[in-house]
Formats: C-alpha cells, structure tokens, sequence
C-alpha cells in the first residue's frame, strides 16, 4: 500500500466505520449457535444460516409455501411424498447437488446418531419421516410412518448440506464451516462479533416464485451481533447498520422521524395470552374466567404500551394462520360487567391474585395486572427467570399453587397442529392452564391425519370456537416483528416466520 | 520458594471448593436446559430424552459431579449444551476478547492513576491533589451499567465519533496471531486496522477502567507519601541528589509495590465483573457468554469458566507476591 | 491504645484517640457535607411515604413517558416526569432510596458482624480454624462476583431478601480478612499479654481487649464498602434478579428505562443520578473518616 492511500486510509477510518456500496449489514439480536443446519433449536441461528443454505422449499413473505431447491413435489400416496430436484444446482464449493445428498441431509436429520454420534435436536421437527428414498438422480421419496398433511408446512425448516462435504471433514465441521447451496457463501464467523458473507456467483438463482431470480444483489451481508436494544438501535441511526431485527417498540418514534431509516412490521408468529390455573379455585368457575378476560382493555395496552403494534386476539391462533376462524367472540372491554360476574362466583371483594411473568414482559404484565385491579381484583405481578418458570408452569404438580401465566407460543409454520396440540391437547407441553376437554382433542387429532384441507379447517373451527366459549386464559394478542431499515435497502420485506432472507435485498 | 509452593498448593483446594459449590448451585438451582433447548418448535418426549441423554443429565448428580471432575483433569470440559460443541473451543474462541478489554482497562487505570496518585502526594493539599481524590471518589461511584450506557449515547449516537459496538469493523482483515486485535494489527503492519480496533476498544476500556483508577490512585498517593516522609528520601535529599531525581528514581519505584499489588488483585475482580460492561457495549467476550449461559443453564461451560476465572484469580494473586518481591528486594519470596 | 491507658493521669485532660478523630473528622467540611447528604437521603427514605407526592406504584397509562417539567409536556405535579407505565419517577426515586439503603446497610451490618466473628476466630486460635476460615475465603474470593450472585440468586429465586442474603454472602470475607490481619498483630501485643496472665479466656480476650482495638478500621472500611454495595445492588436489579414489581430500586429503574434513552431519556437518568450522588456522598465522607482516623495524615 503507497504511504498516500495508506494517509487515506487512515483519514477515511478515522472518520466512520467504512461501508462499500454493495455491502448489506444487519444488526441482529443474538448470534448463531452454530452453523450446521441440523444441530440446534433456535431461530436466530436459522435466520442466519438460511442465507448460506437453501431448503428443499421456502416460504414467500406472504408466507405461502413454495418449491426452492425442489421443483415441484406431489402426493403419491397417504404415506409417500415425492420431490423433484431442480438441475444445476451447485454447492459453494462447485458440486452439483444429487438427489444423494438430499436423502444424506434427511437421513442426517431424523436417523438417531446419525450426525457423528449426535441425535439431530431437530429429528421431532420431522415427526413421522421413517425413510428417504432416491429414485434417481433429481427425485426423491419421502416416507411416512403416518399420515402428515403438513410435511410441506414443515420443510421449509431444514436447510442441505452436501454429503461428500460431510463425509470427508466430519459432522462436527459442519459447526465452523459451510458447504450449502445458499445465495452467499461463508468469508468469516467472528464468533459473538459478526458473521461475514458474500455473494454466490453460482447460485442456482433461488425460488422462481419469488422474484428477482438470480444471484443476490449485495456483494456481501455482514450480521453483526448486538445483543443490546438500545445499542443496535443506535447503530442504525448512526449508519453502522442497515437493517436491525426486533426493534423495540419505544424506538419506532426515532427511527420513523430520523430520515435516514423507517420502520418496517410483519405480523408475528407469537401468540400471547394469560394463562389461568384451572385446576385451582377460583379459576374452575367459568363467570371468574369471563370476567377476567372482561377486564382487560386490549386496545389501550396495544395502543399505549406496544404502540399499535399488536392484533388482538380471541383465541391462539394468528389471523394468517391456516384455519383461523374469524367468528370467534370477542370479550369485549366492560369493567362493570367484570365485577358483576366476579359478585355472582361470590368472589365480590378481596380476591387476590399474582400473575407471573418473564422481566422481558414485566412492563405489560403490570398494565395487565392494574386493569385487573379496577375490576377489584388485587392482582401483582411476579418476575421469574424464563429458565425457571417456563418449566415451573409446564409440571402440573409443580404449578399448582400458581394463580395466572403471561406467557406465549409461538407458531412458525402458521399451522394450528403447531400450536394447538402443545397448548390446548390434554397433556400438551404447553397446555399451562391444564385445560381439557375430550371434544378439542378428538377434533385435533383428528386433524392431524386428516389429508382434506376443507375438513382439517372445520374441524380446527370447531376447536377453536369451543376454546373460546371456554375461556382457559384471558385472550390477548399477537405482536408486531419490528425491523428497522435504512432507506439504502431496497427489495426486502419483513416475514412473519422471521426470516430475513437477503437474496434480493438491494443498496441504492 | 516456600511461597511460590505455598501458592501452588492452594490452587488444589481452592478449585475443587469452587467446584464443589458450582456443581452445588447447579444441583439446586431449578431450570431445565432440556425445556429451553426444546422451545416451542415441535418437539415429542423421544426428542426430550434424546437430548436428556446427550447432555447426561439422565445420570444421579453425584456421578456427573465425578464424571466431570475425572474429565476436567484430563482438560475434557465436554459440551456446550447448546453449541454442541467441546465447552474448550467455545471459550477459547471468547476469551482473547475479554483478555484484550481486560489489559486495556488496566494499562489505561495505570496511566491514570500513577502519574495522579504520585503528582497528588508531591503536591500534598493542592488542587491538583483535591481534584484528583474527588475525581477518584467519582470514578468508583459511578455505577458501570448506567455510565456505559451514557457514554454510547453521548459519543456514538449523538456525535458519532466512536462507534456503537463490537471490536472492529467488519471489513478489516484481522489475521489472528495472539487474538487481541490491538496487538495483531500492528504486528502485521496494518495501520487502518489498528486504529479501529482501538477506536472500539476506547468506550468499553474506559467505563471498565474508571472504578479500577480510584483505588489505585489513592494506594499510590498514599504510599508514596509514606515513602516521601520516610528516612532514606531525607538521607538522599541530604546527600545532595536533585528532588526530581529523588521522586522518580527512588520514591516512585518503591511506592509503587502496594500499587501493584492491588492492580494484581483488581484484574481477578475485573474479569468477573467485567459482564455488565461486554453486554452494554456489545463486546464478544466471555463474561457475556457466561452470564447468557447462566440464563440459559448451560452448565459445562459455566463450570468450566468458573474453574478459569478461580485459577486465574490464584495466578494473579502469585503475580502481585512475585512482583512485591521484584520491587523490592529485601522481601523475600 | 484503649481509653483506659490514659487514666495513668496527666495534668492536661487528654482526648480519648475517638474523639479526637472524630474533631479531625468534623474539620473537614466536604465530608461533613456529604455526611448530612446521606443523612437526608436516609430521613428522605425513612419518611417516603410522607414525602413522596404520589403513590410509586400508581399506573396510569395515558402518562407513559411523561417529560419532566421543564420540557415540552411535562407538568409540575410530576416534576421528575414518568416512567413507561405512567408512575411518578419522582416517587418512585424516594421511595427506591429506600430499597438502596436499607439493603446495604442490613448488608454491611451482617456482612461486618460474621466477617469479625470470623476474623476473631481465625487470628486469635489459629490452627485448623485459622485453615479452614481461610480456605473458605479463599473459594469465596476466587468465585467471581456476578457468577455466583447470578448463581445463587437463580437458586433463591428473586426478591429483596435474597440478594441481601446474597450480597452477604460474598461481603463478609472483606472484613474478614482486616480483623484477621489486625488481630493476628494485637494478639503479639502486652495488653493481650496481660489479659491472659490474669486468667481472661479466648473468648473474652478477643471480645473485650482485641475487639475494641481494631474497631475504628472495621468501621472505616465498612464505610467504604456501603457505597460497594449498593453499586452491586443495583447492579443485580440492573440485570432483573433484585426487586420485585412493583417495588422500585434504583438499579431496576436505570434497567427499565434502558430501552428509552434514545428519547426518553429521563427514565434511566435520574435513577443513575440518584445512585452516583448517595454512593458519592458515601464515599467522600468515609474518605474524611479514614483520613482522620488514619495516623498516617496527621503530624
């Protein structure tokens, strides 16, 4: 380097953090765990790597399922499904990718110690998938040991790998390094800092569903890791990022009004409810369940404390969800009323209760708890590790002194088996209020199996419909996903499912 | 040499007491690693006891406490539970960060407070010496979370002359010898680099160097009062010798062994306390990877991090014996 | 040097060495002056339901983020503005003076009486105590603050009375280790001689001759260490493991209004300013202290 750029260069990095004009960079919340695919559970990680790797299908950001990496796919029978495989696709490294190196990823993903000795912790996200067949080189089979209408739902939640990658430098590399089909390839992971990617000149061109098709836009992406809110809110209003995920509702007013970026939203995929205990009184009285959901003014909590960035909700599934039924009843915002039914189960006065919650949600959880106050309720609230609580409230013998649970679940693949069966089944994982009613679980199962859309939806209506005149929690709503974007980022939009997929994300 | 064995025989108990209590805190803490993994993505109980088994928490505490020990003598942490990767690599690659702040903190406390604390004692009731005791007292007043956070605000956000978080920009080419950048950097004759690395190790050294300033600066004043008054100064004044020479040579490297000593001691309670100030500001290190694996009940790497911070902080304490010794030679070790 | 030597008589009456401290003490204006700031923080805290113009737990979500009064919006009946859920910041800073004080000082106070009886014991009988309080204080000091606060209040669980256990917990070896130190050097010392010579037992050696002694440095660091510990209060309310809602103190406060400082500042500052004023007050005047007790500072 001659000593005038040299001068330069210094100058030029004194000043800012420099940017070239092709490069995106993203200040996320949290950093990948690791890079391989198939060994993790969080959707951070995914967020990231899903710009490396491309599944067999994607989700468009109306969050409609459409083919990727396969061409098409077609039912052959209640147990089989078969792909067809796009050519040419190519690995980052220059292979083409076969149909060996699909069935190598499902094998991987759902044979017990098939990833050097390790389990993948993703094996259940593929429920019933008992084998993977090649019928030549751009076909694959996939068998069921039952039914599963909603394998396409769930596959665009696993992303290939290459076998002979896998095979000559092990399992355990995949953690550090990557050999995917992806729109950018990996520079470098700065672990807890940053992870550097650029751009793919040989990428297959992506989802012919989702325009632009061909290589990414950006020369490279950089997710730079910002754990802090306030931090990573800073960083776009100072120009060191881009685009920041999970923005914070306080700071929409400055991003909006900073003239530099604006706000995005994309309905979420959490749900979020208050959860009562139904098997300790007074909770078991149905005028008590009422009231409480009566009590509580929606509106002016989304107005006020999330800034409207929040769709009330009257039962758990989100409105893009499939088989959400609209005609469910509202409980509509009536104090008066709260305290009439609260009067008639005889619990008049004095009736005490705590709500628990996560500090995350602690400011909402108070306003929850005020409002329940003007209804004569004397209701506190009462913070807990999520590590703690979150098994607290899913042991029935554990939670049986509790009162109520702030709480949430979420449903990426926008399909009520995802979150129905956890949260309202008997028995289910997440059914905290312990509700139960042998009409729901039939009704559930039975879609679980039932291959006709039409008939999966009425049954989910009925189920729904049935949890709503129960009332097991006060009803509450489904927030936002806020993103800042600078006004340099053309061609992305936020998606529900939180992907923040760069493809066709472009630098004016 | 009776010392030097003396501290190495503490090491023992001290780390297996540390141990003892982690493993303690971990058997009675509540929280379920398996539960957070899980989330609330599809799971069934088969994946629950997959992941049970592959964490070996399906094994008596008692055994694992056992297992871990035998492992950690032969340098085996096992897995991170949520990495899934050796707990060693996944610190290792945290570490050079935290040891970067943690120098630069330190090297920036010293520049401070020995030319202060030294200055304020020759200068005994001045301003200078006023000044310097206030500005200390605020120094360790200041709680860290609130003033880093003041700090971002004031230089990254308002006059955008430092930046907002993380070591260097992304796209400086980094070879890695040592891992701290700073040191990197001008090994390999990168300039631009350099200044960067600094630029955003500047916010975080600051906040973290403040509390550390004070008390060394009030050990060195008053130390080097007490030599300053002491015989062998007067003795030397009396021989003739120029005052100047008298406080640089003489006083100033004696005064200077309760000061490192405390240093010494100060950098054990840094790198524990050290996580607010890499959360706040976004800086990649350790602290921040324990405190999140606390949350997230990722025993292997908190026992394994609290086993580095206990010997570190009996190294450190060997350090501040040995260099009491090197500074004054009439100590013996 | 008790008080008692000085009975040997002299023509002047001699000070005992406490009071005469204590007038160095009062000599030193600032540190007088920051002794009655904390003074009034304390009757502040003692009386903050007299004081304080509102109910600190009151919401009202139509006042959420309030100004203060001095800028655009803001109102005097709420001269400090609001915090996210409409509360009064200004009641709600009196009344988490109360929080913050009263957890060091139950800290201090306990910290300080385990951390002599340990001393005591472990200068005085040596031996095996002597090793096994020292170990103990060994593991306790290579443990790192946070982790094992962040630890133990994991296990404990959240709330006001758990992390002044906690803070305890960790606080003692301070002491601790001073009154070792001062004691294995009084215990050489004729006084103790004496004492054992007529017949005083262990115990009533360190209690009634060592003890009153080594007093003034306990006190003096004690001191010191308040200002510490409510640094670390609020240092672990900051990360969510301290109070409980609705209850305030000023750590949770600083923590809470950290999402607003882009705008509304206001939240977090004056919870941050509130600490750095008590700790400073703290600090300076047990720095007069120390400087008038410490015969290093006087000729």
């Amino acid at each position: 380097m001659n000593r005038l750029s040299l001068v330069g260069a210094v100058v030029a990095g004194l000043l800012a953090g420099s940017a070239s004009a092709a490069d995106l960079r993203v200040g996320f919340s949290q950093d990948a765990l690791t890079l391989d695919p198939a060994n993790h559970r969080k959707r951070e990680t995914e967020t990231i790597i899903r710009n490396l790797c491309d599944g067999l299908l994607t989700r468009d950001s109306a969050m409609n399922i459409v083919p990727e990496v396969a061409e098409s796919y077609k039912q052959i029978d209640a147990k089989t499904w078969e792909l067809k495989l796009r050519k040419g696709v190519k690995f980052h490294s220059g292979a083409v990718l076969t149909a060996d190196d699909v069935k190598f990823t499902l094998d991987r993903l759902t044979r017990d110690n098939a990833m050097g000795g390790q389990t993948s912790p993703r094996k259940d996200l593929l429920g019933p998938v008992s084998g993977v067949d090649v019928i030549d080189p751009q076909t694959v089979r996939i068998r069921l040991s039952s039914p599963w209408p909603i394998l396409p739902a769930m596959l665009p939640f696993q992303e290939l790998v290459r076998k002979g990658f896998v095979e000559k430098a092990g399992s355990a590399a995949l953690a550090t390094q990557v050999d995917c089909v992806g729109p950018f390839k990996l520079v470098e992971w700065r672990r807890g800092d940053s992870i550097i990617m650029e751009r793919f000149a040989d990428y297959y061109g992506g989802s012919p569903a989702i325009p632009p098709v061909g290589p990414a836009r950006v020369n490279r992406v950089v997710f730079r890791i910002i754990p802090e809110n306030a931090s990573r809110v800073a960083a776009l209003l100072a120009g060191e990022v881009d685009l920041v995920n999970e923005l914070p509702v306080s700071a929409i007013k400055q991003v909006d009004g900073s003239g530099r970026a604006k706000v995005m939203k994309a309905n979420g995929t959490r749900s979020f409810f208050v959860a009562m205990n139904l098997d300790k009184k007074p909770f078991d009285d149905p005028r008590v369940r009422k009231a409480l959901n009566h009590a509580i003014d929606r509106k002016l909590i989304i107005d006020r404390v999330l800034s409207g960035t929040a769709v009330p909700l009257n039962g758990v599934l989100s409105p893009q969800a499939f088989g959400f039924n609209p005609d469910l009843a509202e409980y509509k915002y009536d104090p008066v009323l709260a305290k009439k039914l609260l009067a008639e189960a005889g619990y008049g006065s004095g009736l005490a209760l705590t709500i628990d919650a996560e500090g995350a949600f602690k400011d909402v959880a108070e306003a929850v708890a005020s409002m329940l106050q003007r209804a004569g309720v004397k209701a506190t609230v009462q913070v807990w590790e999520g590590a703690v609580l979150t098994p607290l409230w899913r042991d029935p013998a554990k939670r049986k002194d509790r009162d109520l649970y702030f709480t949430s679940w979420g449903n990426g693949s926008l399909d009520p088996s995802d979150i129905m069966l956890p949260t309202l089944r008997t028995g289910g994982r997440g059914n905290s209020a312990g509700f139960s009613s042998a009409r729901v679980d039939q009704l559930l199962d039975a879609a679980e199996v039932e291959l006709d859309p039409a008939k999966r939806k009425a049954m989910y209506f009925e189920a729904q419909s049935i949890v709503n005149a129960a009332a097991p929690w006060i009803f509450l709503w489904l927030p936002q996903d806020l993103y800042g974007v600078s006004n340099r980022v053309t061609g992305w939009t936020p998606s529900p499912d939180s992907r923040i997929n760069l493809h066709r994300a472009a630098i004016k | 040499m009776g010392r030097i064995i003396d501290r190495l025989l503490q090491l023992g108990p001290v780390l297996l007491g540390v141990t003892v209590i982690v493993f303690l805190m971990i058997t009675l803490t509540p929280g379920d690693p398996v539960e957070i993994m899980l989330g609330d993505m599809k799971s069934s109980p088969e994946q629950a006891e997959v992941l049970r088994r592959d964490m070996g928490l399906d094994r008596p505490p008692v055994e694992r406490f056992f297992r871990f020990v035998g492992n950690a003598l032969q340098g085996n942490f096992g897995l991170s539970f949520f990495h899934r990767r050796p707990v060693s690599e996944v610190i290792a690659e945290r570490l050079p960060a935290t040891i970067e702040l943690t120098l630069a903190a330190l090297l920036l406390s010293l520049l401070i407070s020995i030319p202060l604390g030294a200055l304020a004692a020759v200068h005994k009731g001045g301003w200078l010496d006023r000044t310097a005791t206030v500005g200390s007292l605020l120094g360790v007043s200041l709680p860290g979370f609130w003033f880093g956070i003041l700090l971002i605000m004031l230089f990254s956000v308002q006059l955008g002359v430092l930046p907002v978080s993380g070591r260097i920009g992304y796209g400086y080419e980094v070879p890695a010898v040592t891992g701290l950048l700073t040191i990197d950097t001008l090994l390999a004759g990168r300039l631009d680099s350099f200044l960067q690395a600094l630029r955003h190790l500047a916010l975080p050294a600051i906040t973290l160097a403040l509390p550390m300033a004070a008390p060394l600066m009030r050990v060195t004043r008053a130390s080097m009062l007490d030599v300053l008054r002491s015989d062998y100064v007067t003795f030397a004044e009396a021989k003739g010798l120029s005052r100047r020479r008298v406080l640089w040579r003489h006083a100033l490297k004696n005064a200077l062994m309760p000061t490192v000593t405390i240093a010494a001691l100060e950098t054990g309670s840094l790198l524990g306390g050290n996580m607010i100030v890499e959360s706040v500001f976004g800086w990649p290190g350790l602290g921040r990877l324990v405190v999140e694996s606390i949350f997230a009940r990722n025993y292997p790497l908190v026992q394994a991090a609290v086993l580095l911070y206990a010997v570190t902080y009996v190294l450190l304490n060997f350090i501040a014996d040995v260099a009491y010794t090197l500074l004054n030679p009439r100590v013996r070790l | 040097m008790s008080a008692a030597t000085d009975v040997a008589g002299t023509a002047i009456a001699a000070r005992s060495p406490a009071a005469e401290g204590f007038a160095r003490f009062l000599e030193n204006r600032l540190a007088v002056a920051c002794a009655l700031v904390v003074l009034a923080m304390v009757l502040l805290a003692i009386g903050a339901p007299w004081f304080a113009p509102h109910d600190p737990n009151e919401t009202d979500l139509l006042r959420r983020l309030q100004p203060p009064v001095w800028l655009d919006g803001g109102e005097w009946a709420f001269p400090l503005g609001c915090d996210a859920l409409g509360r009064d910041l200004l009641s709600r800073l009196i009344h988490g003076a109360r929080v913050s004080i009263s957890v060091g000082t139950v800290v201090i106070l306990f910290a300080t009486v385990v951390g002599i009886a340990a001393g005591l014991l472990a200068g005085y009988l040596r031996g095996w105590v002597d090793t096994v309080i020292s170990r103990i204080v060994d593991i306790l000091l290579g443990f790192p603050y946070l982790i094992f606060a962040i630890g133990l209040m994991a296990m404990m669980g959240p709330g006001l009375h758990n992390v002044a256990i906690t803070l305890i917990a960790k606080e003692w070896v301070v002491p601790c280790r001073l009154v070792r130190g001062e004691t294995l050097a009084a215990r050489e010392m004729e006084y103790v001689e004496a004492a054992r010579a007529i017949g005083v037992g262990p115990f009533g050696i360190m209690i009634r001759e060592i003890l009153p002694n080594i007093l003034s440095p306990v006190i003096v660091v004690a001191t010191i260490r308040l200002a510490h510990v409510i640094i670390l209060e609020a240092s672990l309310s900051f990360l969510g493991l301290g109070v409980q809602p609705p209850i305030a103190s000023w750590g949770s406060m600083v923590a809470d209004g950290r999402e607003f400082m882009l705008d509304a500042w206001w939240v977090s500052t004056f919870a941050g300013l509130a600490i750095l004023v008590l700790v400073l007050a703290i600090n300076v005047a047990s720095q007069g202290l120390r400087d008038a007790f410490d015969p290093r500072f006087h000729d």
